[in-house]
């Protein structure tokens, strides 16, 4: 008779409990643990080659967790591999210098961008894959399951149940992949209190809290100040509303981070007003809480608003504004980056944003050769998605001219999402916003990328709005059709010099191309006092006091 | 644009050569070495940077009235605003030229020399010498001191400040040696700039990213609670117009007492400012605001100007 051994099921919770066992040594027995013994804690908890997920993303960050496990002894805590959303702070980098940590599975880097490509080239780091938030999210299911996991909350009580209010972005997402595969999870919190408004994180989930001695650092990264728009991003936000939002219809809508955008939010109070547009388009958005969209949803234009995460300085006008936000039971705002995410990909008809860099078929980059920056959400928003089966007009219209469907897919009908990039041919210090080859081949050499991160592909392009005109890529029959296209739009750049005067005519007389003329836009008209707010003061009155900008957007 | 318009629109936002229309009476501005005469400076094509064919300076004549003004405005946008040779001249050759015009109205109407006095207003937009030519541009800046000096009981010389580069550097010196200061809200005045402060004394010292920080220290408020500023107005082309047209109306020897410096008594008040900054230790300007009888010094950068100026209290002169 073969004899039968037992096979052992829990072993993840036997190691866990031994390690709480370690940490119960280490930092006294309760869930809260003095800022003090954190080091202390961490050591306790980690092992060698754990998969650690550290929270932090574009806008909040776990920074004083992430500080204190730059101080772990590297004889004993070593090899880490780390699973975040973001590489943005100083700490971050410091882990790979101090042989903390050794590899890195991300989705987008900021203010380290540099540092990292430094790091990566001198062999310090160990470039796992870059990723966008929900392909990294969804391998936190799969293959990058979080051994461990330091987040960061606003408040917490006795129990380790967590508030992290309008900055709850990622962290639904971490606890729930590491703590129902027996992770551990150790939060920081700006304050410890007897009763939290709201439960955003049940306390069972969490195994440490510790009182920061500094609210978590938050980046007002959404936040555009009106006193810099320039006559140009006015021009192409009228081209852009009165050629594309109207043209189609587009009533919802995820907006880029930069300045183009910002343009176009404030110029739907004013400009949008007088083509008669309230109502008709940007009714709902999947958008972070953009402090320029605050003249058009007091001006009534905008039904609601969900959130990938909260926004400095944007709390008390969300919260006073419950209709248009996504607003808890408590009264207090909440957001979850997964959710937006979701939404921005599948529920809205186009997204609309701005480069660095489109080649002659279309694709974009923000890469440059001395900067890994990865994705964060764009390639999501940025995209067509494949699985979307629900019907819209604004869809449907430019799936029905979409050119090339009939050698794609025959004749089966389908439509398509808007895909638009706003873009100046030539941007700061003349750096030419079309060019014959991508900077993202150069970092894909340097850093040993398997293929160049590009950002958004051509073939899920529509549209590219520059003050030269509309391409509209959508209706092009063939690539040929589409790179002339984009020739015609193109300005005095590399690119731009190729097209040929006859081919963009027959572009523009069937409305491939459409020239400011074309669409019955004086650019005379488009200066600085088109914009329904002119400075972040004239939002704050926009607001009725209600936001308050970060003093580092404060000028008075 | 049309005036109307003009009159209405940003101060803050206004280009120099705008400016510089908008601040004396409707169509009676003449540019001298203008664009069209292309004095460019000589010292930046040998160092590969490109030349403004008005060196980042419209200078020229209006009236006021009966009175010639002299107008100086400087243009940010090109290299910040910065002093350079040609820049400095053009400034200096406006003085020679309002000098030159007193001398013209004293002889032909001595009777009503206050209508017809000539005045010199600089609209600053500069961070001070321009580095790429700076042994010149201090010089004008030495030049345009000197020539202030020389206006002294005939000239007078109003500095308007609220433009988006402020007013820094040695032109922050020229700003507070005019006999009258008009700024706005928005406006900001100071010597060494604030990202010069922060990398030479550190983010704790001055951290140059806070904006509010930077216009509470720097800013038209701040000035005009501290005296440094005579007249503070709103943030629109017309306001500073008509603060001008106000303060041109006033008898020379009256305007003249919006001084700051020049005499031996104006000496001492600087000299008890200056001991009461070091008994005050103020570690931030509200900390000044609150001393000089401002309550709620945070509720004033709130405030909407015109009920910033009925409610702030601004610092007791003692020469008056």
């Amino acid at each position: 008779m073969e004899t039968v051994t037992e096979n052992v099921w829990n072993r993840l919770a036997q190691d866990t409990a031994g390690r709480l066992e370690a940490a119960a040594q280490a930092a006294g027995g309760g869930k809260i643990v003095a800022a003090k013994d954190t080091v202390r804690l961490l050591e306790a908890v980690l092992r060698p080659g754990d998969k650690v997920n550290l929270e932090g993303n574009n806008q909040k960050q776990a920074d004083f967790l992430a500080e204190k496990l730059c101080r772990v002894d590297p004889a004993k805590v070593h090899s880490l591999h780390m699973v975040q959303s973001a590489i943005t702070l100083e700490s971050h980098i410091k882990l790979f210098e101090k042989g903390i940590a050794e590899k890195i599975d991300f989705s987008y880097a900021g203010a380290q961008a540099g540092a990292l490509a430094a790091a990566v080239r001198e062999g310090k780091v160990k470039l796992g894959d870059i990723h966008t938030y929900l392909e990294l999210f969804g391998r936190y299911f799969i293959d990058l399951i979080p051994r461990v996991s330091l987040i960061a909350a606003y408040q917490a009580d006795r129990e380790g149940n967590l508030y992290t209010g309008s900055n709850t972005e990622d962290t639904p997402v971490i606890v729930e992949a590491c703590k129902f595969k027996q992770g551990i999870v150790v939060a920081q919190a700006n304050e410890i209190v007897d009763r939290l408004p709201r439960v955003d994180i049940p306390g069972d989930w969490v195994d440490f809290v510790v009182k920061a001695p500094r609210p978590f650092y938050l980046e007002p990264l959404f936040t555009r100040d009106p006193a810099l728009i320039t006559d140009s991003q006015i021009l192409r936000g009228m081209m852009a509303i009165k050629g594309i939002y109207a043209e189609y219809g587009v009533q919802t809508v995820n907006h880029g981070i930069g300045f183009d955008t910002a343009a176009i939010e404030l110029l739907l109070p004013t400009y949008g007003q007088e083509l008669g547009l309230k109502g008709k388009i940007c009714t709902s958005f999947a958008l972070n809480p953009h402090p320029t969209l605050i003249p058009a949803i007091e001006s009534g234009w905008v039904k609601n608003i969900h959130s990938f995460g909260g926004e400095l300085g944007m709390e008390r006008y969300v919260q006073a504004r419950p209709d248009v936000f996504f607003v808890g039971p408590d009264g207090t705002p909440r957001s979850n980056r997964t959710f937006c995410q979701i939404a921005g990909h599948y529920a809205v008809d186009m997204f609309i944003g701005g480069t660095l860099q489109i080649d002659e078929d279309g694709n974009s980059s923000t890469a440059t050769a001395g900067r890994i920056a990865g994705y964060g959400g764009a390639p999501n928003m940025g995209c067509d998605p494949k699985g979307r089966r629900h019907a819209t007009p604004a869809w449907l219209k430019c799936g029905q001219e979409y050119g090339m469907r009939e050698v794609l897919t025959g004749p089966v009908p389908r439509g398509k999402r808007l895909v638009v990039q706003l873009q100046e041919t030539f941007r700061e210090k003349m750096a030419p916003g079309f060019v014959e080859r991508l900077d993202a081949w150069d970092l894909m050499e340097r850093a040993g990328l398997a293929i160049p991160p590009v950002m958004i592909y051509g073939d899920d392009l529509t549209h590219i709005v520059t003050e030269e005109g509309i391409a509209y890529l959508d209706r092009c029959r063939s690539i040929e059709e589409r790179r002339a296209a984009i020739r015609a739009v193109a300005g005095f750049t590399q690119v731009g010099r190729k097209a040929k005067a006859e081919e963009t005519r027959l572009l523009r007389e069937r409305g491939v191309v459409k020239t400011p003329q074309d669409l019955g836009i004086d650019p005379a008209r488009a200066t600085r006092d088109l914009l329904a707010a002119r400075s972040i003061r004239d939002l704050v009155r926009w607001s009725g006091g209600l936001y308050q900008p970060p003093g580092k957007f404060k000028n008075w | 644009m049309r005036r109307s318009e003009l009159m209405r629109s940003s101060f803050l936002e206004c280009p120099a050569r705008a400016r510089a229309a908008g601040l004396v009476d409707e169509g009676t501005f003449t540019e001298l070495a203008g664009p069209l005469d292309r004095l460019t400076s000589p010292h930046l094509p040998a160092l590969g940077e490109a030349v403004a064919f008005d060196d980042g300076i419209a200078a020229g004549v209006g009236l006021i009235g009966n009175r010639p003004v002299f107008v100086l405005s400087q243009e940010g946008r090109f290299i910040g605003g910065a002093v350079g040779e040609v820049h400095g001249a053009k400034m200096v050759g406006a003085f020679r030229l309002a000098l030159a015009a007193y001398e013209k109205a004293l002889r032909r109407h001595p009777e009503d020399l206050e209508e017809y006095r000539p005045a010199v207003v600089i609209s600053f937009e500069t961070g001070g010498v321009r580095l790429h030519e700076a042994n010149a541009g201090l010089l004008a800046h030495a030049e345009v001191m000197d020539q202030i000096q020389d206006c002294r009981g005939r000239v007078p010389v109003i500095a308007v400040i609220g433009s988006k580069v402020g007013c820094f550097g040695g032109m922050g010196f020229v700003a507070a040696a005019a006999d009258a200061v008009v700024m706005s809200s928005q406006g900001r005045l100071g010597l060494t700039g604030p990202e010069v402060i922060e990398q030479e004394m550190g983010k704790e010292e001055f951290d140059a990213s806070d904006k509010s920080l930077i216009s509470r220290t720097t800013g038209g408020r701040h000035k005009y609670i501290l005296g440094d500023c005579n007249v503070l107005c709103e943030d629109r082309v017309g306001d500073f117009y008509q603060s001008l047209r106000d303060l041109l109306s006033l008898p020379y020897e009256e305007l003249c007492r919006c001084r700051r410096i020049g005499t031996y008594s104006l000496v001492q008040e600087q000299m008890a400012l200056t001991a009461l900054a070091a008994e005050l230790n103020p570690s931030d300007a509200r900390d000044v605001w609150r001393y000089c009888g401002n309550a709620d010094p945070e509720g004033l950068t709130e405030l909407e100007t015109g009920e910033f100026l009925r409610t702030a209290r601004r610092r007791a002169r003692e020469v008056s």
